[in-house]
């Protein structure tokens, strides 16, 4: 896990480090479960989740605005990715969750100072949640 | 009051007592001056965060006109600063989604009792806590009012309208006493996606969390008789102030509209400093789809206070007896993320609002019959625990603000380090210790709500009161408060 909180004002902003690029995908889904809670834990369920096209960057705000709909709508807060494949086309995942009581804090991934990009031996990303 | 320098306040230069000013050649992609109004020490709280460089991207946007203004309230956000105003003339000029918000039509409604707080006695707990058990807070969803199909298309095309004819909620005095009468004309829901209806399904009559609230009031002071008798409000009287938005149905038509617009800058030659600025021309297919969906948005909105209203009035009925809850009145109801055409200094334009409230003038055909002798009423949420203020509209908004003012305080300290000065705990002790009864799940929500995570409220609004933008009527102070 390497992600970190930035000082925002009024927003929250998640800086992630990642040894592969599936990596940001997996710490990003691990930042939201921490914000959401983990309070009322409940059965596991697991939920795919395809997404298409080709920017990483894109992606990132689409794969958490994914996580952020079944959390809002199915009440449902994700512990890890069992399976995520990337492509040329976009992102394919297996989300495990379990049923509990999110905190519907967060109302969307933002595209501001949204970034993801090699960096040393791996890839950072940033992004900015609207909460 | 502390010594601030030309360098603290990056290049703004001061104008007047409460107007600083970066020309628009003071970076090259700039098409306008970028304009703050501010106190000296209001300016520097501001700039310590990157509000200002980003009211600086706002000046980059094709069409915008005038100037990119900030209230006194400004603060970070994501593409435009929250508290900033931007006026685009079309067709050419654009409309930004980002421009608005994720929140679209957050806002504001006032309801006046029909008692004083004499006369509320020692049911003040009682009340706060039966609102609390009829608004669903926190949770995404779980409101009473679960609309899908044709009738949720009624209340995106026509707002709370729909819902006083078809469900009961509400009424035509609080259709009136609403901006724009509750509605966006133009609202197509064609244009909305499934993922947004399917969000804001079971949203209607939902809190919220973050720093929705919806809060018991007293009127503690009354500081301009005549724009108070107008709006009805009198010494001692108990009020009740909700603060909600388009809940996930909003927040998903902001999503879809942000993302299509990155997608089509380069089609429209568009280069911008900030990608959540994301823009079209406001007669481009895009343009015209986002102004279609925000004004369902804005609508759902509207209609989401009115069922707010409707589970406060059945509270209030419950507690206080049902000819209490039925001379509950609507004071106003106002927008604070929104854009409208509106004709400004005789040309029509494309008024951009993100954290910022409509304040028109005595006299304009925009406001309701009964309050256009004296203005619009406007409300001005403080932070938790402290005051609020109801103003009223200036003249001085229509020469120098595109008929704008603020939105409330305006944060100054990140939730997380509100969370390290104060645990939910601490505060909850020191609110109810101050009289105030409280009533919020969340201990880490409460803390990142703090009083001092804000800017002085009484300080934001005397800069609009310096500047003309709105003057005081009143000033409310808060007996309990519900928040998600």
């Amino acid at each position: 896990m390497s992600y970190r909180w930035v000082e925002h004002t009024a927003e929250l902003e998640i800086e992630i480090e990642a040894p592969t690029e599936e990596g940001v995908f997996v710490d990003a889904l691990l930042a939201l479960g921490e914000l959401l809670g983990h309070e009322g834990r409940g059965a596991s369920v697991c939920r795919e989740i395809a997404i298409g096209g080709r920017e990483r960057a894109v992606l990132l705000v689409e794969w958490l605005d994914e996580l952020v709909y079944v959390a809002e709508t199915e009440d449902l807060v994700p512990e890890n990715a069992v399976r995520i494949e990337l492509s040329d086309d976009g992102l394919v995942a297996t989300v495990r969750c379990h049923r509990g009581s999110p905190r519907h804090l967060i109302k969307a991934a933002t595209y501001h100072r949204l970034a993801f990009e090699p960096s040393g031996q791996g890839f950072r990303a940033t992004v900015v949640l609207d909460v | 009051m502390s010594e601030i320098t030309r360098a603290d306040v990056r290049g703004f230069r001061q104008v007047d007592e409460v107007v600083w000013e970066l020309p628009a050649d003071a970076r090259a992609d700039m098409r306008v001056p970028a304009r703050v109004f501010a106190d000296r020490e209001l300016i520097g709280q501001i700039a310590t965060d990157r509000s200002l460089e980003q009211l600086q991207n706002v000046a980059t946007l094709p069409g915008i006109v005038g100037a990119a203004l900030a209230m006194p309230d400004i603060h970070q956000g994501y593409g435009f600063p929250v508290g900033g105003v931007a006026a685009t003339e079309p067709p050419d000029g654009i409309v930004s989604p980002g421009g608005v918000g994720y929140d679209i039509n957050c806002g504001v409604r006032l309801l006046a009792l029909p008692v004083s707080v004499g006369e509320l006695g020692r049911r003040t707990e009682a009340l706060v806590h039966e609102i609390s058990r009829r608004v669903p807070v926190g949770a995404g969803h779980g409101g009473a009012l679960n609309l899908t199909g044709s009738a949720l298309d009624r209340v995106l095309v026509q707002g709370p309208t729909a819902l006083v004819a078809e469900h009961g909620i509400g009424n035509r005095d609080d259709i009136e006493q609403t901006e724009s009468r509750g509605c966006l004309a133009g609202a197509d829901p064609q244009t909305v996606s499934e993922r947004a209806r399917s969000r804001g399904a079971d949203q209607l009559g939902t809190l919220g969390s973050g720093n929705h609230f919806l809060e018991v009031q007293r009127v503690a002071k009354i500081i301009d008789p005549e724009a108070a008798e107008a709006f009805g409000l009198r010494q001692d009287q108990v009020t009740v102030l909700i603060h909600s938005g388009s809940r996930g149905f909003g927040h998903q038509v902001c999503s879809d509209n942000v993302r299509a617009m990155d997608a089509v800058q380069v089609r429209y030659r568009i280069t911008l400093p900030d990608r959540e600025l994301a823009c079209a021309p406001l007669s481009s297919p895009e343009g015209r789809r986002y102004m279609a969906a925000m004004a369902c948005a804005a609508n759902f909105a509207w209609a989401n206070r009115a069922v707010l209203a409707h589970r406060v009035r059945e509270s209030v009925a419950r507690i206080l007896g049902p000819a209490v809850a039925d001379g509950t009145r609507q004071v106003y109801d106002v927008a604070h993320n929104v854009a409208k055409l509106e004709t400004h200094h005789g040309r029509e334009l494309c008024v951009h609002r993100k954290g910022a409230t409509r304040a028109f003038p005595a006299g304009s055909a925009e406001i309701p019959r009964s309050y256009r002798s004296v203005g619009q009423p406007v409300f001005i949420p403080g932070s938790m625990g402290t005051s609020s203020f109801v103003l009223v509209g200036r003249q001085g908004a229509m020469e120098r603000s595109f008929g704008t003012t603020c939105h409330g305080a305006g944060r100054r300290m990140s939730r997380t380090g509100a969370r390290r000065q104060i645990n939910g705990a601490q505060l909850r002790h020191r609110l109810e210790a101050e009289g105030i009864v409280v009533r919020c799940p969340s201990n880490r929500g409460l803390a990142e709500e703090a009083p001092f995570a804000y800017k002085d409220v009484e300080r934001v609004v005397a800069v609009v009161e310096q500047a003309g933008l709105a003057g005081r009527v009143a000033q409310l102070v808060p007996l309990g408060v519900v928040k998600g």
